[in-house]
């Protein structure tokens, strides 16, 4: 079929539907929208959770007395691990007075401490992509190893809920995207399924005058097409709409607002995506024509 | 086997075709031919097969035993992508008319050129040629509830033959009609026929095939009862 005709044919039936089909762009459009909204709570997350490990760090505790040449080796050994970003020697005298300046407002636990308890340590701070549960622990497993430290130290917990709450909120966005994704298919396949039976006499005749499947399809793949798309773009305006309407002003009256991240060029995949699940769920509606 | 053999002089040829639905014989052993440019009428009582006959040429039926042919293709043997293309060969004037209501009859006889995906251009030249020989021309913007029923009848017929197929067929074509409407379409086919294209004509009518001259094969319960010239 020459493709302006198929347009043409396509848009016909869009005006002539007009209300079947303004209802699917509303229903697709309200799906994307909530994907959207999923990946915009899972983008904050991540970019939440990704600078949590900033803060961390693993302290290992150095033998009593170590000797200097002790404490170098151990330094130079662990910047020789590829996970190691950076490595500070910490004496305990500056141990003690960092604890001290930590808890000033409860100086009496240190009244009548003749000697200072705790050891030379060192803090190993860890590369962003090094931190995995099973990499952290393979490296305190190392590190107690060296001569001269006697002890190892991190927030072997943190690191565990860090990784669930990733891997929680990423498989709640996997679903969200899945099952709405589906839903939207569906949406399109019930739609197009409900014009072509509708144009089932005319498609009929098509099919006696010599229409080649391509001719009958096409004009029924753009309408889910334009569907689609006209969904995606409601959806974006949506998207747009909740930013500049409620986080924006929401920033402007309280300020940790301002730190949730909104992703503008991530959602301009929308209309696209709208498409594809479109055109995708018109083929499924058609499926094979019978002569 | 071939599903497009162009070497025979015959347009259609049915060689001890059978249709059978649901156990009920349709057609039962059915052999005839029809040469190229030849007009011939089938004709019996309702339920001896016409439409059936008509069918299976232009593949919407299967034969269940037997082989057809229409203008080299093996229609018992057709893939249905190729299908498409055995209808182009045939411009069919349907009994119930199958005109799109929600077109005018210049969309409806255009159809069938776009369809085989000739250019705008063309199109409009070779539809109201088509609509002046059937006399519609003036009838082109109308749409086909606005009609008279013989109207609509030149309308199909105009689809039928805008595309100068080899081949037309016609089911019951004045069935609906007045004697004078019915008079003016069979001399609309009889026109085109002079230009060489084959005519078969499904009808029960007799005053259509009385004394024309032209070959009439008879049926009788799916079966061919009588061949013979009128």
């Amino acid at each position: 079929m020459p493709a302006p005709y198929a347009f043409t044919l396509a848009l016909r039936s869009l005006f002539r539907e007009k209300w079947i089909n303004l209802l699917s762009v509303l229903t697709i459009a309200s799906g994307l929208l909530i994907i959207s909204l999923a990946l915009f709570t899972v983008y904050n997350i991540e970019a939440a959770t990704g600078r949590l490990p900033e803060q961390f760090s693993m302290i290992l505790y150095l033998d009593n007395g170590v000797q200097k040449e002790t404490v170098d080796g151990a330094v130079a050994a662990l910047r020789k691990q590829s996970a190691v970003l950076s490595v500070r020697y910490i004496p305990k005298e500056e141990a003690l007075k960092e604890l001290k300046a930590t808890l000033k407002n409860s100086g009496y636990v240190f009244e009548g401490l003749d000697e200072n308890p705790l050891p030379d340590a060192l803090e190993v701070r860890l590369k962003k992509e090094a931190l995995g549960e099973e990499a952290v622990r393979k490296l305190a497993a190392d590190a107690a190893k060296i001569k001269g430290v006697k002890e190892v130290d991190y927030a072997a917990k943190f690191l565990s809920a860090l990784h669930y709450l990733k891997v929680g909120m990423q498989t709640i966005g996997l679903i969200l995207i899945v099952s709405l994704g589906a839903g939207i298919i569906f949406v399109c396949y019930s739609t197009v399924k409900i014009l072509f039976y509708r144009r089932n006499d005319e498609i009929e005749t098509f099919k006696l005058l010599g229409a080649t499947p391509s001719f009958i399809r096409t004009p029924f793949l753009i309408e889910g097409a334009v569907i689609g798309v006209s969904g995606g773009v409601v959806s974006l305006a949506g998207i747009f709409a909740f930013h500049y309407i409620v986080l924006l002003r929401l920033s402007a009256s309280m300020p940790i607002f301002s730190m949730i991240l909104f992703p503008s060029r991530l959602f301009l995949f929308l209309p696209f995506a709208g498409m594809f699940l479109g055109v995708t769920g018109a083929a499924i509606a058609l499926g094979r024509l019978k002569y | 086997m071939l599903e497009f053999d162009d070497r025979s002089d015959m347009m259609i040829r049915f060689d001890a075709v059978t249709k059978d639905y649901d156990n009920q014989t349709a057609l039962r052993d059915i052999t005839f031919s029809v040469g190229r440019g030849e007009m011939v009428f089938i004709t019996g009582p309702s339920g001896s097969g016409k439409t059936t006959l008509l069918k299976l040429i232009y593949s919407a039926e299967k034969p269940d035993a037997g082989t057809i042919s229409v203008d080299g293709w093996e229609t018992g043997q057709l893939k249905e992508s190729s299908i498409p293309f055995l209808r182009r060969n045939i411009g069919i004037v349907f009994q119930d008319f199958r005109l799109l209501q929600n077109k005018t009859v210049f969309e409806n006889v255009a159809m069938a050129l776009r369809i085989r995906g000739v250019g705008e251009r063309e199109i409009k030249a070779r539809v109201y040629e088509s609509l002046k020989a059937v006399n519609l021309r003036h009838k082109a913007d109308a749409f086909p509830k606005r009609l008279s029923g013989g109207e609509q009848q030149r309308v199909v017929i105009s689809r039928a033959i805008v595309a100068e197929p080899p081949v037309v067929l016609a089911d019951e074509p004045t069935g609906n009609l007045d004697p004078a409407t019915a008079d003016g379409v069979m001399r609309i086919f009889k026109d085109i026929n002079a230009k060489g294209t084959t005519i078969l004509i499904a009808t029960h009518n007799r005053e259509l095939y009385q004394n024309s001259g032209r070959r009439v094969i008879r049926l009788d319960m799916g079966a061919l009862a009588s061949e013979d010239r009128t």
